[in-house]
């Protein structure tokens, strides 16, 4: 790469940054005109609703994806602090949750035991679950399978430190189509997929900012059931007995 | 009835915020810069203002300086509501609530008609 193509990357950068930066007003209004629907019954309770929660993951996916430029325009990392990958996880979870039954997939949540605090950054590992969690809902979705269609968000622990990842009946998934799909990003259309249709930039937007925070996303397995999670440290801090 | 002064430059979105405002029993003046935001509330004092810090040739900053610089609007509640992340302020948030009495930052994108409802509602003295 010469000189000049490193001056365009920079530019298609900015020009990126200015698009999401500007996708947030329409987002917005679409959200709220939705709302306004809703509140003064000019709008199907069920079609405001709709147009309200995708708008609102478009608005998280342009949201993380400012975050992940940001921190690799920076060349910068998320400061980690002591955080409680559960509360994060469930919190998550919420978000996620009327997302996922616009789609017909069952979300659970598998957090069993205690798992204490992990060094992360709590806007960082929440930006980065929520955007794997939107893009792994639309796969499953279109996975041909398979009722009921799920999602499985868990954690447990395992001797290299804390998993916590999204799992689901997404049978082509390898650790080399993933790794394949990492080196294809900005080059091919569909990156990776055997997972998803479309570009799966929620997927690559979670593991850069996960890669702020020194982890990345990696294909793991949990019940039988494939996935991408990412290996959080625990934080020395105070334990219970 | 109170009176909202609503500093939004986007018209369709301030559309929306008004009607919102309306539906819950609030009369609003909506301007989309600066200037006219202080020709409004010249007209009429706002009970609460609620402002967007983008705007075209002022920014919201420098109608919030300017709207603090006069005794009869030193304490008119101010709220914040921005497309600008936390990181992205002009001012750190610090500073911006105590110098220029913003008595809240709402982040637009994640604020919902209902959020900004209650904010108006709860900032405006009692009648």
């Amino acid at each position: 790469m010469d000189a000049s193509d490193a001056t365009d990357g920079v530019k298609a950068d900015s020009l990126l940054l200015s698009v999401a930066e500007h996708l947030k007003v329409p987002l917005t209004t679409i959200a709220r005109q939705a709302e306004l629907g809703q509140l003064t019954g000019q709008v199907e309770l069920t079609d405001a609703a709709a147009i309200r929660t995708q708008a609102a993951a478009a608005l998280t996916l342009v949201d993380s994806y400012l975050l992940g430029l940001e921190l690799m325009r920076s060349q910068t990392s998320l400061q980690l602090e002591p955080v409680s990958v559960s509360s994060v996880l469930m919190d998550t979870a919420h978000e996620l949750d009327r997302f996922a039954r616009q789609y017909q997939v069952e979300l659970e949540v598998a957090v069993g035991g205690r798992f204490g605090p992990v060094m992360s950054n709590p806007r960082g590992l929440r930006a980065a679950l929520l955007s794997l969690g939107f893009a792994l809902v639309e796969a499953q979705a279109t996975q041909e399978q398979k009722v009921p269609r799920r999602v499985v968000m868990a954690i447990h622990r395992t001797p290299s430190g804390i998993v916590t990842g999204m799992y689901g009946q997404y049978e082509e998934l390898s650790a080399d189509r993933w790794k394949a799909a990492l080196g294809l990003v900005g080059k091919a259309k569909q990156p990776i997929k055997s997972l998803v249709a479309g570009s799966g930039a929620g997927l690559f937007v979670a593991d850069t900012i996960l890669r702020s925070m020194d982890t990345r996303l990696r294909v793991g397995r949990y019940l039988h059931q494939s996935g991408l999670a990412a290996t959080l440290q625990p934080s020395r801090q105070l334990s219970f007995v | 009835m109170s009176h909202v002064l609503l500093l939004e430059p986007n018209t369709l979105l301030a559309k929306v915020y008004t009607q919102a405002l309306e539906h819950a029993g609030h009369s609003v003046a909506h301007v989309a810069a600066a200037q006219e935001a202080v020709n409004s509330a010249d007209k009429r004092a706002p009970d609460v203002v609620i402002v967007e810090l983008q705007l075209p040739h002022h920014s919201g900053l420098e109608f919030l300086h300017e709207f603090r610089s006069y005794a009869e609007w030193l304490n008119t509640p101010v709220v914040v509501n921005t497309s600008l992340l936390a990181a992205q302020l002009p001012l750190a948030i610090e500073p911006l609530m105590r110098d220029l009495g913003v008595r809240e930052i709402l982040y637009k994108p994640r604020t919902s008609l209902q959020d900004l409802v209650r904010v108006a509602r709860e900032y405006v003295a009692p009648a």
